[in-house]
């Protein structure tokens, strides 16, 4: 559903490239993360996704229709919020909307009602936006993305300075967004624990550079996560290799698949006379896959651009 | 077309919407009452019926509802006119930035031409509701003062005698320089429109397009031969080209000359203005 390929920006010739060489792609219907320290290239990636920042090289494909090259016809297919969303505080909810949708074509009453109802705003979307608390404004940022109906909805940071009980909403909102209407989602944000919850696969960036892209779930994906303690690690190797197990990122680490019984490879690597000192099931987060390949000197990671 | 003049009608929505509009309306209103209070006074009267005695004869006549609008309007323009068409015109695209709006606007399926367009456009007619709105309520105070009909005596720096007219053709005249106004500000709009499309604050795109209009006008006054082999650079003196629509024979060679100098400089602006936000990063 969307694809960037081989960004690259620098925005000052003496300085660092801001995104250099990114590749990525989010399939239909999917929830896919964009992570990374401030200053790691998000900003710039999601501007380039919006066609308002201009790539030195690459493209952005969304929905078939090129950003660079048919911007409007791109841009069609999208919804964008971004970090804390700017609206007109003195016009109400429901003229913003209006202002904003005016410059999609216009949407009607009906569907406008019904966002405005699904987003929870129905009762104060009459009153002047410069009244609205922090989440009140965040119902209406998702209000305006998701008029008129797009298939692709990209966030920037949208949790931002939500509380708890907000949060919790808002994930719920995108679960069924992406169940009831089929809408790609992409997202950006620092909440781990979030993206973690909400996201099928990220991406994480590093000084402008992708060092990682795959599933949440930590180290192994998909897979389970098992550190070997041995003298014979080249040996465990060579069997696990046989058993569809696949090395980790670290000499002792092993991708056992997630139906595998481990019981049965650590008894195949006993039997084969390898020695174990210890087997150990290691609870990998996103937060420890972040922390790693986000510190990182070289990229060791599922997939690499 | 339709769906431009309905986004053109939500731009205009907009900007009718703040309460900053009719701060703005209510003091150029103040002014004008302020003006006609002056121009009431029993020693500036005076002046005016010597003056119009002299050259027309008949003061209760000429001294009209329409001769009073004329002198209030005149008076409030050379005042408040170009510093608050620069400041809604160097706003129009600057505050969107700095509010943070436009990365909203800029998401939409819309180009950024068509986008700027549609703010270039709304300036101007937000710009020719102003203009309207001081003739009328001007006429309106010369109402109160003198009540209907009479002639209009009119006299300006630039006219090279007093002008003469009737109720009806007066009113004709009136209301037609009242309108020439907008094409004799687009060279305002221009300039402040251009600069609100830099990564500008919104009061630098004021101040500098009043710095400019300020600059230009002095240097075209300057009576030396140097600035006089120089005119044709200036446009201030293009921008009273309203006033050539109260000559007692209107020189329309004239009027289109400077129109044509007017809406190229305008539309320069705008192009400028466009050509450089087209290619801005726009960023958080």
């Amino acid at each position: 559903m969307l694809t960037a390929t081989h960004l690259a920006k620098r925005f000052d010739r003496n300085a660092p490239a801001a995104l250099d060489d990114v590749s990525f792609e989010v399939k239909d219907g999917e929830i896919f993360g964009l992570l990374g320290h401030n200053g790691a290239g998000k900003s710039t990636a999601l501007g380039i996704l919006l066609g308002m920042v201009y790539p030195d090289a690459g493209e952005v494909v969304i929905g078939g229709k090129s950003i660079q090259q048919q911007r409007e016809e791109a841009l069609a297919q999208v919804g964008a919020i971004f970090e804390a969303p700017a609206f007109y505080e003195y016009l109400s909810g429901w003229q913003n909307l209006k202002v904003l949708t005016a410059l999609s074509g216009g949407v009607d009453t009906k569907t406008m009602e019904e966002v405005v109802e699904w987003v929870g705003l129905s009762k104060r979307i009459r009153h002047r936006v410069g009244t609205y608390s922090h989440g009140m404004r965040q119902r209406l940022a998702l209000a305006q993305a998701l008029l008129p109906r797009p298939k692709v909805l990209i966030l920037d940071e949208p949790t931002d300075g939500l509380d708890p009980e907000g949060i919790v909403e808002f994930r719920e909102q995108l679960f069924e967004l992406r169940d009831r209407s089929d809408v790609t989602i992409l997202l950006s944000s620092h909440l781990l624990s979030e993206v973690e919850q909400v996201c099928d696969r990220v991406a994480i960036l590093r000084g402008g550079k992708k060092v990682y892209e795959g599933g949440v779930r930590g180290l192994g994906g998909d897979r389970l996560v098992y550190r070997i303690e041995t003298e014979e690690l080249e040996r465990a190797r060579q069997l696990a290799d046989e058993q569809d197990v696949l090395p980790g990122p670290e000499q002792d680490l092993f991708l056992l698949p997630e139906n595998a019984d481990p019981a049965a490879f650590l008894e195949s690597l006993v039997k084969a006379g390898v020695p174990i000192r210890q087997f150990t099931h290691l609870e990998s987060t996103l937060e420890d896959l972040y922390l790693e390949v986000s510190h990182e000197e070289a990229p060791a990671t599922e997939a690499k651009s | 077309m339709t769906l431009f003049l309905r986004q053109l009608g939500w731009e205009l929505f907009r900007m009718f919407a703040r309460k900053r509009t009719y701060i703005g309306f209510g003091v150029f209103l103040a002014v004008e009452i302020l003006i006609f209070v002056l121009l009431t006074l029993d020693r500036a009267e005076q002046g005016m019926q010597q003056w119009i005695e002299r050259v027309a004869g008949g003061f209760e006549h000429y001294f009209s509802a329409l001769t009073l609008a004329f002198l209030i309007v005149a008076f409030t323009m050379l005042i408040l006119g170009a510093v608050f068409v620069a400041l809604v015109t160097g706003d129009i695209v600057a505050k969107e930035t700095e509010d943070g709006n436009l990365r909203l606007l800029l998401a939409r399926p819309v180009s950024r031409f068509r986008l700027l367009a549609i703010k270039f456009l709304a300036c101007q007619l937000y710009a020719l509701v102003l203009f309207w709105f001081v003739g009328l309520t001007a006429f309106g105070v010369g109402l109160i003062e003198r009540g209907w009909g009479g002639g209009m005596f009119v006299w300006t720096p630039e006219l090279p005698r007093v002008s003469i007219f009737e109720w009806g053709e007066g009113m004709k005249r009136y209301f037609m320089a009242i309108s020439a106004f907008l094409i004799a500000y687009l060279p305002i709009t221009g300039i402040a429109f251009f600069l609100s499309c830099l990564k500008i604050k919104p009061a630098a795109a004021t101040i500098v397009t009043i710095a400019y209009i300020l600059a230009d006008s002095i240097l075209s006054a300057i009576p030396l031969p140097i600035f006089q082999d120089y005119q044709h650079f200036f446009i201030t003196p293009k921008m009273k080209s309203w006033s050539l629509l109260l000559y007692q024979d209107i020189p329309w060679p004239r009027v289109f000359e400077s129109w044509a100098w007017l809406i190229g400089f305008g539309l320069t602006g705008f192009i400028l203005g466009w050509v450089i936000f087209e290619r801005r990063d726009v960023k958080s």
